[in-house]
Order: C-alpha cells, then structure tokens, then sequence
C-alpha cells in the first residue's frame, strides 16, 4: 500500500472539498440556511470553463476566472432576485431551504437544455511528475495551491480588511451591524457573490478532475455539507481542518473498505456518515463559528 | 381498453400514491413544522421492504402492511438522534439518510439484485392488463381515502392540536408539558409509515424498482405538491399532488403535439422550480388555506360564545 500517495490524494480531495465547503459556509453563516442550490452553481462553473476552453478555445486561467465570474453572478442574482425578497417577507428557513432546492432544479436543467446531460471531457491532458513514490499531475498541484490560497486569502479579507470584519459583525449580530451603519445589504451581496464565485471554482476543478454532468454539483454537495458541519457552521477555520480530515477519511476508507471485502460504492458513503454523526454528537462542529473569534 | 382511458387511469393511480406520500408530509411539515427532506428514503424503503416480502412469499395485503411498518420503525429510528436538531441540521440529515440508503442498495447486490433493480410479481389479476390496472386504482384510491380520513381525524383530534403547536412555537409547547421529542418522533413515524405505504402502492403497481426509481427528485416534488396546494392542508395536497402529476404528464405529451425549441423534461423542472419560488414569494399558505381547527370542543365553545348561532 503506497500511504505517501494516499496522503497526497486527501490532500486533493480534501482541497477540492475546502474551496466548495467554505464558500458554502460563507453563505451559511450569514444568510442562516443551506443553500442547496450551491450544487447546481459548482455545476455551473464547471460548464462555463468547459464553454470557454473547448468552445472559445481560451486557456484555462481564462477559464477559471470566466467561472468565478459567471457563478458570481448567479449568485448575485439569485440574491437579489430570490432569497433578499423572501427574507424580506419574513420566510421562514425551510421556505429557504425549499426555494433553494427550486433555483438547483433551475440552474441544472437550464445546465442540462445547454449542453445536455450526457458527461462531458474536458480535453487538457495533464502532466505527471513521479516525486519519490508519488505520482502527482499538475491539475492537483494547482488545486492544492489554489485550495490553500483561497484560505489564506479569506483568512486576511475577514481579519484585515473593512468588508470581512463587517462579514463578521453581520454574521454575528446583523440588527447590531446593520444599527452601527454597516450596510448589511452590501455585505450579503459580496458574500453571496464570493461564495457563488468560489463554488464555480470548485465545480471547474471537479470538471477538470473527472466528468462534467448536471449532476457534478450535486455529487459534491453533500461531501461539502459534511466539511461544512464538521468544521462548524460559519467558521472556515474549521472548514480547512474538516476538510482535510473528510478527504483522509474518503481515501483511507476506500483501502479499508477493499481490504474488509466491502464495496467500494462506499467510499461516497463515508463523507455522509460522518455528516450524519457529527450532527448527533457535536452540531456546533469542530469550531466556533467565526462570529465568536 | 382504449389507449387514452388506459393514460388516464395511469395517471389517476400515480396521483393517488403520491397524495398519499404527500399527506404524509403534511402530516410532518404541514402540520408540525419538521423539515423531512428525505421523504423518497421511506417511500424507497416501503418498495423494496414490499419486493422483498413478496418476494419471499408473504400474501400481498400483509406485505403492504408490513412495509408500512418496517418504514415507520426506520423513521423512528432515524428521528430518535436527528428530531433534536434545528429545522437545517434535521433537512440535511433526512436529505443524506435518503443518499446513504441508495448507495446501500446499490452496493450489496445480494439484498435487493443491486443496480440490476428488482421485478414484483403481480399481485392480482395476472394476465389481464385492464383489470389489474383498475383493481390497483380501486386499491389506491381506497387507501388515499383512508389516509385521508385518517389526516383529518388527527388534524382535528388533540393529538393534532399538539402537532401545530409543535410548529408554532415548540419551547412553549415543551413548557405545557408537551414533550416534543416524543410527539415528533411518533409523527415521524406516522408520516414515514405512510410513505412507505405509497412506496408498497407503487412498486405492486410498477412491478419493476431499482435504485434509480428513488433519485432525490422525487423528494422536491412531494414538498412542491404541499407547498403548492397548501401546508395544513389535507385537501390542499391532494389538489397538490394531482396538480403536479397532471402538469408533469402534460409536458411530456406536449411534445408529440406541439414542436418545442426546449426538451420537455428540462422545461418542465424549470416551470417546477419558479412555480415554487412564486408561490414562496406571493402565496406562501398555498392554494389551500389552512382550515380551522374542527373538533367538537371548538364547536360547544363557539355555542356558549354565541348562543344564537346553531
């Protein structure tokens, strides 16, 4: 058994599951409900790289940014147009989670009438490297760079600069923001914005990694529920450590699972399962929410 | 039979499963506010326990009852640990037992033949089509009436009175006594038992399942169903129900007739997904107002209230 490249492959999984898991969190801990359809917009983000590097022919850095801006944008709209007016009428959280289920069948079967639900390819050809035992391709190198930029970046927007700590305050109490002037509106509109983006990069990575389908997004949604929870709601700080430990426990179970005589179907499994205990024995998750930081 | 009754009698027997599954999320969401967005895991867990029963030989009647209790016993199973989280953390629990319970049947081949899906035997009727297919909507419709009678009954019993204040305010209802964990567990199990008893309807009525018969999907649209006809609403959901399945079908026959630019099935989860975003924006009580609590308490009160009124 090569434990190096075990490693080395939580390592990816757990890096594509950070970048999806904290701008799912983002939202999370701001707007106080699941966005569901958080799935369909990483689906999103995969398609439009797929449009711009196969269709248009751009390269792929043209690609990722054309992703984070497009997913930005739903997100944007889909705030403004959506879940702003619902809150604004007082909805209640499952009225939230409901409306967020119909903008996913939105997104996926728009996805779906435009490119078709038959997977697609993304035809890059990577290289690979072999360092000592490990055999590494230069998309999860990218990826873990990428995964760990995104945390250091966010990292110092919600510690150092004026629109985190008011992402903070509002997270933390938005009546008390909203009356110490911050503009509450503003925030969750960069919020939603930031997440949505992110979510497209992470949908484009999954594209790169394997398939792009409808279904891409949601084939990760739950894994990213289960970092989210397991790192706490709102705190990406706890998102980073959860993510790694969901990638290890994907990669390592799908061993022990082959070597116990059981189906490797459950390597999807694993991730849920967690989710599902985390949420019994400790549902404020691994850390505090990062309004109590 | 002519073709068109034999659709439209199809369709009739569709609608009834699927009010039934539809009361039963009334009986959770509607009426005691749970978020159970795993409705598709009993309704999967009431097919198989039926094809598995059938299989085995146990009479069909039993086996239908049978299901319905082995799908009742799992929602209390899974209600005892998850009944105490917030509305979100509940959602995403049922959403992933669901999940979890579809790659369970994919990956052990030797329960339920895997991803190969299984066959049911017809229960009644072998041979002749037209037949069976009345005797099956005979068979639902006269459940949905059960279920429905039942829904009313409960709704208006003091039963039902614990359940809406579960959902109007559960701190308050625990603080008169009412120990909330327990009521909703065991409205969980009422709602997860009649799932599983539309999920018996169906696979005796499909005769064939597989894991991809219980994709999320169908979980969005029994809660499109009470949404749309009205949370707190009996009758409400089964104008819901019928609704949804009568627009389903339509755009998929629109296709023969008319030459659409879009593919049917996108266009209509499209309609699906801003209908509910419309009704959640505009009329959140849904077609169907919630009616007033009927019991005969309320009836002697409203009397001594007012005494010349009958």
């Amino acid at each position: 058994m090569n434990w190096a490249q075990i490693l080395f492959n939580s390592a990816v999984t757990g890096s594509l599951y950070l970048i999806s898991a904290v701008a799912l969190t983002l939202v999370y801990g701001l707007a106080k409900f699941p966005n569901f359809a958080h799935a369909e917009i990483m689906s999103l983000g995969g398609f439009i790289g797929f449009w711009v590097t196969e269709q248009l022919g751009a390269p792929l850095p043209v690609a990722f940014a054309a992703a984070f801006l497009v997913a930005g944008i739903v997100g944007y709209l889909s705030y403004r147009g959506i879940f702003k007016p619902l809150t604004d009428r007082g909805a209640s959280l499952i009225h939230l989670m409901v409306a967020s289920m119909a903008l996913g069948f939105i997104l996926r079967h728009t996805i779906g009438e435009i490119w078709g639900f038959s997977p697609l390819t993304l035809s890059i050809v990577w290289p690979a490297y072999d360092i000592g035992p490990l055999r590494v391709t230069l998309n999860w190198i990218i990826l873990i760079i990428t995964a760990v930029a995104v945390g250091i970046g966010l990292h110092f927007m919600l510690t150092r600069t004026r629109i985190g700590k008011a992402i903070r305050a509002t997270a933390s109490n938005p009546r008390l923001a909203l009356s110490s002037g911050i503009n509450t509106t503003r925030v969750l509109v960069i919020t939603w914005f930031v997440s949505a983006g992110l979510a497209g990069v992470a949908g484009l990575f999954r594209g790169v990694e394997t398939r792009l389908s409808p279904y891409l997004g949601w084939d990760i949604l739950l894994p990213t529920f289960a970092v989210a929870m397991l790192g706490g709601i709102g705190s990406f700080y706890g998102a980073m450590a959860a993510a790694l430990i969901i990638g290890l426990a994907e990669n390592v179970g799908v061993v022990l699972l082959a070597e116990a005589g059981l189906s490797t179907e459950y390597r999807m499994a694993i991730p849920f399962i967690i989710l599902i205990a985390v949420l019994i024995f400790r549902p404020q998750g691994l850390a505090k929410a990062f309004k109590g930081n | 039979m002519d073709p068109i009754l034999i659709y439209g009698l199809n369709a009739l027997v569709y609608i009834g499963i699927f009010a039934i599954v539809a009361l039963s999320l009334n009986a959770e969401y509607g009426y005691t506010g749970l978020a159970s967005f795993g409705k598709v895991a009993y309704f999967m867990i009431g097919a198989y326990s039926f094809a598995l029963l059938v299989q085995a030989g146990v009479p069909w009647p039993l086996a239908m009852l049978l299901s319905a209790g082995i799908a009742s016993l799992f929602g209390l199973l899974v209600s005892l640990p998850a009944i105490r989280l917030r509305e979100d953390y509940l959602a995403i629990v049922t959403l992933t037992f669901g999940e979890i319970l579809r790659i369970f049947i994919k990956a052990e081949d030797w329960l339920a033949n895997g991803v190969w899906g299984m066959n049911i035997a017809p229960s009644f009727a072998a041979g002749n089509f037209s037949l069976g297919l009345l005797l099956n909507l005979a068979l639902v419709a006269g459940i949905l009436a059960a279920c429905f009678f039942f829904m009313q009954l409960l709704a208006n019993s003091p039963f039902g009175r614990i359940m809406r204040a579960l959902r109007e305010d559960e701190i308050a209802a625990d603080a008169i006594g009412k120990n909330r964990i327990k009521y909703k567990a065991q409205v969980f199990m009422i709602g997860s038992a009649m799932a599983g008893l539309g999920g018996a309807l169906f696979a005796n009525f499909v005769g064939y399942i597989s894991p991809e018969s219980f994709l999320p999907i169908i979980t969005f649209t029994i809660w499109m169903m009470v949404i749309l006809g009205g949370p707190g609403s009996n009758i409400g959901v089964i104008v819901g129900a019928a609704a949804v399945q009568l627009f389903e079908r339509g755009t998929i026959i629109l296709k023969d007739y008319v030459d659409l630019p879009v593919d049917p099935t996108n266009l209509q989860n499209i309609l699906f997904g801003l209908i509910i975003i419309v009704i959640l924006m505009y009329r959140p009580s849904g077609l169907f107002k919630e009616s007033k609590i009927n019991t005969l308490g309320t009836r002697r009160a409203m009397r001594w209230l007012n005494p010349s009124s009958k």
